[in-house]
């Protein structure tokens, strides 16, 4: 009974040097997040083998993966028409140019209603002949969001039905959002 | 009788129409008065807003927003400030936020009213145009006296707003709501019940929920087909979680049920904006910035309910006061690609009401 009295003063007069011992609560945002990237990872390895998963990583609470280039649309199609993960919505997509660590990626975000959860998925390609086997296929919603990435980051989709520029004119030279483009004065 | 002899015809609409809203060009190839197959060709209004970007500060930015969907540019500056302060973590203050909803709401309204009128316009009636216009003149006349702007407003910043309401404009808002409550009724009286218009508008354009997602189509095209999605019921950001409001679902998913989904979100709209000027405080309208706006290094998706849908900003971000990469993930680029699909085996006279139902701006189709 004293001890128990006596415990919390003797953690307080403690605390600096067992705070490695007592962890900070964890941020329940990141246990969820947390659990949610394992059981996706889970799921995608079972599926395809560990090798697919480039890597796994929490960008501030948001599950991201990094697929393999080859199994890209194979991982998509996969989270997209299992039952118990239902991908289904492509919200957002976007290409970026990382010049400095040599690739370029393509970042695809989707929801799930199903889990009510979004996953980052991404995917790189090397700088020159970029290239990204397109999703177009499974989702109509990307379409767009494909050409565009090819018009301004430089980025192939082999496989896309229709690889055009859309918003610069079908002459122009260069990709405009590549870390080296030149802009003209 | 000697046989008809026919052949496809190529069509050029636009880019200069005045029913595609903008420089929009639409390829079409009609058989008789069949719509065979249709091609949207954008770009014409490019500006290259993620490249400028890459060279501006955060604050620098916002500016450039205002020019993408011109219609709702409180709801774009809302877009990018929301997407900055959840990546650094940023508190806005209370006052801040009631006066930042209070606009937003008030800009779809806006938005929705010149959809209205425009929409009305296309399908050959004049007048309803110049009411909805009456009205949405009263809006712009609110935010002319709140940040000086009629149409580019820059009145958000990260951490807040940039000027308070000068004295009397709350109550002004809530007059405002209570005027538009009236002149609701008359639109109804005049377009909803009109037999032209339902003919026109009705089992036209229709598309399922399945398609929609498929699509990637989000705010009124998705809802209209009665899937119940709304970001800031679904993701809630700002304060949203605070008001009591109604998410507008269609059945049909036709331009009739998007035309009355834009009706009524106005009535919610008006909802949120007499709870949110009801309940300001009192306080600051700036919060504790840094003066220099770091955003952490690493990427950040945020997307808030935009008047067209999900407006979203993806940035990637090295830790310096400028983005690496941003993205804005703009509803009108995403949600036009359906059209095709849409108008494939129309009659040629539908394609003005099944585009203008889309309800696209062509500053935020090309950024």
């Amino acid at each position: 009974m004293s001890e128990e009295t006596k415990a919390p003063e003797a953690t307080k007069a403690a605390a600096p040097q067992a705070a490695e011992e007592t962890p900070e609560p964890v941020d329940p945002r990141i246990e969820s997040a947390t659990a949610k990237l394992e059981l996706l990872k889970g799921k995608i390895t079972a599926q395809f083998g560990a090798d697919v998963i480039e890597e796994a990583f929490l960008a501030k609470f948001q599950p991201s993966f990094v697929i393999k280039n080859e199994s890209w649309p194979a991982v998509v199609e996969y989270l997209k028409v299992t039952d118990e993960l239902s991908f289904v919505y492509p919200e957002a997509m976007a290409g970026t140019d990382h010049m400095a660590k040599g690739y370029c990626e393509v970042y695809l975000y989707v929801h799930s209603f199903v889990l009510d959860m979004d996953v980052a998925l991404k995917v790189r390609t090397p700088r020159d002949e970029a290239a990204i086997p397109s999703v177009a296929h499974i989702f109509s919603g990307v379409n767009w969001e494909e050409r565009e990435i090819f018009d301004l980051v430089g980025i192939k989709f082999p496989g896309h039905p229709d690889m055009r520029r859309i918003m610069l004119e079908d002459h122009w030279q260069g990709h405009p959002l590549r870390k080296d483009y030149v802009v003209m004065d | 009788m000697a046989e008809i002899r026919t052949e496809e015809l190529l069509m050029n609409i636009g880019p200069q129409h005045p029913s595609t809203h903008g420089v929009l060009r639409v390829v079409v190839k009609v058989d008789g008065e069949i719509i065979r197959d249709a091609e949207p060709v954008v770009g014409y209004l490019h500006r290259g807003t993620e490249k400028l970007a890459e060279d501006l500060q955060y604050t620098q930015i916002i500016p450039y927003t205002d020019r993408m969907d011109y219609l709702g540019s409180m709801l774009n500056n809302h877009a990018i400030v929301n997407a900055v302060e959840k990546a650094m973590d940023l508190e806005v203050p209370e006052r801040a936020e009631h006066l930042r909803v209070i606009v937003v709401e008030l800009n779809r309204i806006a938005s929705h009213l010149v959809f209205l009128g425009t929409y009305l316009l296309d399908l050959g009636a004049m007048s309803p145009f110049l009411y909805a216009f009456a009205n949405r003149e009263k809006i712009i006349d609110l935010f002319n006296r709140i940040c000086g702007a009629r149409l580019t407003f820059n009145y958000m910043r990260v951490g807040g707003v940039k000027w308070d309401a000068p004295e009397g404009w709350v109550q002004d808002v809530l007059d405002f709501v209570t005027h538009l409550r009236k002149e609701m009724n008359m639109f109804h009286e005049l377009v909803t019940g009109n037999e032209i218009f339902l003919e026109r508008v009705k089992g036209v354009g229709i598309y399922d929920a399945d398609t929609a997602l498929n699509y990637a189509l989000s705010g009124i095209n998705l809802r209209s087909t009665g899937f119940n999605w709304d970001l800031r019921k679904n993701k809630p950001y700002s304060i949203y979680d605070r008001f009591d409001f109604n998410v507008i679902t269609g059945k049909n998913g036709d331009c009739y049920d998007r035309y009355m989904c834009h009706l009524d979100e106005i009535v919610e709209s008006m909802k949120i904006v007499e709870q949110a000027a009801q309940q300001i405080p009192d306080g600051p309208v700036m919060g504790k910035v840094p003066k220099i706006l770091r955003v952490p290094a690493g990427e950040y998706y945020a997307a808030v309910e935009g008047a067209r849908g999900e407006l979203g900003l993806y940035i990637v971000s090295e830790g310096k006061d400028k983005p690496y990469r941003i993205k804005w993930r703009r509803p009108s680029f995403v949600n036009l690609q359906i059209l095709p699909k849409l108008l494939e085996g129309q009659s040629m006279s539908n394609l003005i009401a099944v585009l203008g139902a889309v309800d696209i701006v062509l500053g935020e189709v090309d950024a």
